[in-house]
């Protein structure tokens, strides 16, 4: 007979020698799968020999005489968990189960259980024990789930067989039927829990492939679920092949066996329980072709393209059964779920917070581009998944598709819908899944997927650009003090879309290996550009924010109190809009690098660098051109370039603007307002009228006299127009150039175009004296109620005489209302005051209004200040 | 060994890693930080509201050197991290027992 230690050694000399063994065969083939089935293989005959060894052992000893058999009734050997699927890896845990028909067996045993369990260890294999009766495993312990959930794996290993069987076949299907909607939601929060430990995306430079999501835990939970629900409905146990459907199930098995051969090469490598894909690990796994032997691969890059394209279509399904059936079982999830139904638009329906193709778009709706720009603002705007036959009518769709893509104005309407919906990261995530996203955009194939290795970013760069974009999305609804601060400004841009076209383009130069990847994302920004058709002007912004998205990053690098390092900022950016927008993308940029990189030390110089730089702009703005002057060089040979004949023409027309007015004003503009200046000959008021976007631009070329800017004002508000933004610049000649953008609160020119000359008449009537605003103003008053404040905003007003060599600043914070601008500058104009620049903002019920002032060709006096402080207060306190 | 905790202006962290590079110190931790010495803090306004920043942002570098080098590397930070204004920072030296590398047990200065 044998001696323990007799047995202890045989097993370890086994033991290390077939380790060798598989581990010298993985080096040849890398095949996983066959290397997790020899290591079961070698640790159930080890357990079964210390089985009969200790416990038969045991029994037999304790009946000898007896007419017992070999094997103990009413006590089994059970693996569970990975152990039991028989995945045992080189260095996962073995997960036993003791089990007992009862109480007596338990206490018989336990002295033998140690013991056994001791070798075990000894021989340093990793048990993960549990001894549970019969009973104790048909209840479910709400706080070990996890065990209830490994028993979905069970595997008979030793023992009482009958006993294994009344577990299998009786006990887990009945705790399943009681505790479905328990177990399923339970697994869901785990899941979900994990998920969001890893930033919810598959993503990451250096992903787990156990535990990341799309990792092989996600495999086994998609299964755990898919058997739940239908072990529920058969109430004996179903038939695997069936669980999943057959098109999942493809996808399914390719991603096991690659990624079962990832983590067993991890094992390996690691010599230890490591599931991180770390880079060295991911050079070395492309050089040995690790789960795709017969791929081309020339580069970790690629490998890890498809590394992810597996994980993707594990994450995939994995999420979409945690959609569906958690659905199925929870009546406050499907009330919820109810709710979102009732989203559905014509095109779509929604069942289970899935969207589905109607009826009459199921026979190739989806061909039609629109349709399927449609599907993903659709799905932008409500924060709904695609159905699993969504998904594939959209793959059926692209071929198709692929031959005449959409592009132009067209593309870019549904895009900038898109990108400003609250979701718009989630579509995104979904058209590049899909492929979509490259072959709408195909200046964006080349960072699909792409690990671009550095020591900050943690996710792939495509991922990068989409959670930056889901940064801001998420910026109003955090609680984050830094979040809050900076949501404020993102309520106040102009043109949120061309700011996340620009996040969805920034590091699109990536792609292409070298040291500077701004150079190539402004090629593919133009080539991007130009496939949209964007308007010159947006072309311009997008254009800008890409090449200078590292800007504001390097300056927080620096003093940010310095003045200079302001100035040389801020003159860098040149106007506020193009400031926010900076501001919002560097917050949102570096936010996605990884969670912990927006620290709040970084967040506050951010912040710091912001504000000083926007004060900056405001209280510099009446520096003026010089046309003899080189920094304009560039700008007026540009101008000159587009319009030969104008040279001389053009100059006239900027001596002596404020610089300001070239920063704002695009070169069509420049030229436009320099050809209506030579028209005042003519006609001594020119004005232009046209529809930008949400508002209306009015462009008003005159000489400058005393009332003018407040007469327009006013007029303007008669006609019951809410002013939003107006600019006032003055030339050396003192002919003035305002522009007022308003929005037209009663939709007077949109439903009658008449109304547009009109309205020109009316200014241009005002600007001469013929016509009297202040009737006009009181018509307006009996014909309009007054409407409430939302918000009570404090009046403000602050002087500055150090900010400009000519003029007085005044800032003027107040609570926006109509024809306050009007009441302002009429004020103003009241106390000898010329407005030489005026720059009106208004953001939400606060308008911001900086005027620079003279009097008498100067400054104002303190009597002056004092006297229109007074006055504006006074107004301004009055409703 | 002495370790040498040295507060930077920020706008310096470039100038002093490359400054230490040259007289041959190849790692250092660097912190981001906040404080003041006697250059106090900072307001800015903006859309009325106020702004304050009492503890300026600096860089917080901490190196540990063998006693030979102390003085060059002090050499080195002041020389990159002067203006001369308030506000260049501070350096503190203190003494270090033992280092060790956690890779291989190594100890001693031949782990700097």
């Amino acid at each position: 007979m044998t001696t323990g230690a007799d047995v202890r050694s045989e097993l370890a000399d086994l033991y290390g020698r077939e380790s060798a063994a598989i581990e010298q065969e993985f080096s040849v083939t890398g095949e996983g799968r066959t290397a997790l089935a020899r290591r079961t293989a070698l640790v159930d005959s080890m357990v079964q020999r210390l089985w009969n060894e200790i416990i038969v052992g045991s029994h037999l000893g304790s009946h000898s005489g007896s007419n017992h058999s070999d094997n103990p009734n009413n006590f089994a050997l059970v693996a569970t968990g990975g152990f039991g699927r028989g995945w045992l890896f080189p260095h996962s845990d073995i997960d036993l189960l003791f089990l007992h028909a009862n109480d007596t067996s338990e206490n018989e045993f336990k002295d033998p259980i140690r013991r056994f369990s001791q070798e075990l260890w000894d021989l340093r294999l990793k048990l993960s024990p549990a001894t549970r009766n019969l009973a104790e495993c048909e209840r479910l312990d709400p706080n070990n789930v996890e065990f209830a959930i490994s028993l979905l794996d069970c595997r008979y290993l030793a023992g009482d067989h009958e006993l294994f069987t009344r577990l299998r076949e009786k006990a887990i299907p009945r705790l399943v039927g009681r505790e479905c909607q328990n177990l399923i939601q339970n697994l869901a929060e785990i899941t979900r829990a994990r998920h969001h430990k890893f930033g919810n995306t598959v993503f990451h430079l250096e992903p787990n492939v156990k535990d990341g999501p799309g990792g092989l835990r996600d495999y086994n939970v998609a299964n755990w679920l898919a058997l739940i629900s239908a072990m529920e409905k058969l109430k004996v146990w179903p038939d695997d092949k069936t669980l999943l459907p057959v098109s999942s199930q493809r996808a399914f098995d390719a991603a096991l066996d690659f990624q079962m051969s990832v983590r067993c090469f991890l094992h390996f490598r690691h010599g230890r329980h490591d599931n991180t894909l770390f880079w060295e690990a991911q050079d070395e796994a492309a050089a040995r072709k690790i789960g795709v032997s017969d791929a081309d691969i020339t580069s970790a890059a690629d490998w890890m393209r498809i590394y992810f394209g597996h994980v993707r279509s594990v994450h995939r399904v994995c999420n979409q059964l945690l959609e569906e059936i958690p659905a199925a079982w929870s009546s406050l999830y499907r009330q919820f779920q109810g709710w979102r139904s009732r989203v559905a638009s014509d095109d779509f329906s929604v069942v289970d917070g899935l969207i589905f193709l109607k009826q009459a778009q199921q026979s190739g709706g989806l061909r039609d581009p629109e349709m399927l720009l449609r599907l993903f603002h659709f799905m932008a705007e409500h924060g709904l998944k695609l159905s699993t036959t969504t998904e594939y009518k959209v793959e059926q769709a692209l071929p198709a598709l692929a031959a005449t893509p959409p592009r132009g104005a067209e593309l870019w309407l549904y895009l900038q819908e898109t990108l400003v919906q609250p979701n718009a990261a989630d579509a995104l995530r979904a058209m590049n899944a899909l492929r979509l996203l490259a072959l709408l955009l195909p200046e964006l194939k080349g960072i699909e997927a792409l690990v671009v290795r550095d020591f900050y970013h943690r996710y792939t760069v495509d991922e990068h650009s989409f959670l930056a974009i889901e940064n801001l999305h998420r910026l109003k609804e955090s609680k984050s003090e830094w979040d809050q601060r900076f949501a404020e400004l993102q309520s106040e841009l102009e043109q949120p879309e061309l700011l996340y076209l620009a996040l969805l383009l920034h590091d699109s130069g990536k792609a292409v290996p070298g040291e500077n990847h701004v150079e190539v994302s402004l090629q593919l920004t133009d080539s991007c550009a130009e496939r949209l058709d964007l308007d010159p002007v947006d072309r311009e912004m997008v254009r800008y924010l890409v090449a200078s998205h590292l800007e504001m990053s390097a300056a927080i690098r620096r003093d940010v109190f310095d003045p200079s390092n302001v100035k040389s900022f801020a003159e860098k950016v040149g106007v506020p809009e193009r400031l926010k927008m900076l501001c919002l993308m560097t917050y949102a940029d570096i936010k996605a690098v990884n969670p912990e990189a927006m620290t709040p030390w970084k967040a506050d110089n951010l912040w710091q660098l912001y504000i000083a730089a926007a004060n900056y702009l405001s209280r510099s703005a009446d520096e003026r051109v010089h046309t003899g002057n080189n920094d304009y060089g560039s700008s007026l040979a540009h101008l000159r370039s587009l319009a030969p004949v104008a040279g001389k023409k053009i100059n006239v027309f900027l001596e002596g603007l404020p610089q300001r007015y070239l920063r704002i004003h695009g070169a069509s503009d420049v030229l436009a307002h320099a050809e209506m200046a030579a028209r005042l000959r003519q006609d001594g008021v020119q004005l232009n009228l046209k529809q930008v976007r949400h508002w209306y631009e009015l462009t008003l070329i005159t000489t400058d006299r005393p009332f003018l800017f407040a007469s327009v004002s006013g007029a303007l508000a008669a006609w019951g127009m809410n002013i939003v933004k107006a600019n006032a610049f003055s030339n050396a000649a003192g002919m003035v150039v305002d522009t007022f953008y308003f929005t037209d609160r009663f939709r007077t020119l949109e439903m009658n175009l008449q109304e547009w000359e009109r309205l020109k008449k009316t200014i241009a009537a005002v600007v001469k004296g013929e016509a009297d605003v202040a009737r006009m103003m009181r018509d307006r008053l009996k014909s309009e109620k007054g409407s409430g404040t939302k918000v009570k905003i404090t009046t403000q007003i602050e002087f500055d005489d150090g900010c400009s060599a000519h003029s007085t600043l005044v800032q003027i914070l107040t609570q926006d209302r109509p024809r306050l601008l009007y009441r302002m500058c009429s004020l103003v104009s009241k106390h000898e005051c010329n407005i030489e620049i005026a720059l009106i903002e208004t953001e939400g019920q606060m308008a911001i209004d900086v005027l620079y002032l003279t009097s008498g060709g100067s400054k104002l006096s303190a009597d002056r200040q004092a006297a229109l402080g007074q006055a504006l207060r006074d107004e301004l306190a009055a409703q | 060994m002495t370790k040498v905790e040295a507060i930077i202006q920020v706008s310096k962290l470039e100038a002093v890693k490359d400054a230490l590079h040259e007289v041959g110190v190849e790692g250092m931790t660097a912190f981001e930080a906040r404080g003041h010495g006697r250059q106090k803090g900072h307001t800015e306004f903006y859309r009325g509201r106020e702004y304050t920043v009492d503890l300026i942002p600096k860089v917080k570098l901490e190196i540990v050197v063998a006693d030979e080098m102390v003085e060059k590397v002090v050499q080195a930070i002041t020389a990159a991290a002067r203006t001369g204004k308030i506000g260049d920072g501070k350096i503190f030296l203190s003494r270090i027992d033992e280092a060790i590398r956690i890779r291989n047990d190594e100890r001693g200065e031949s782990v700097l």
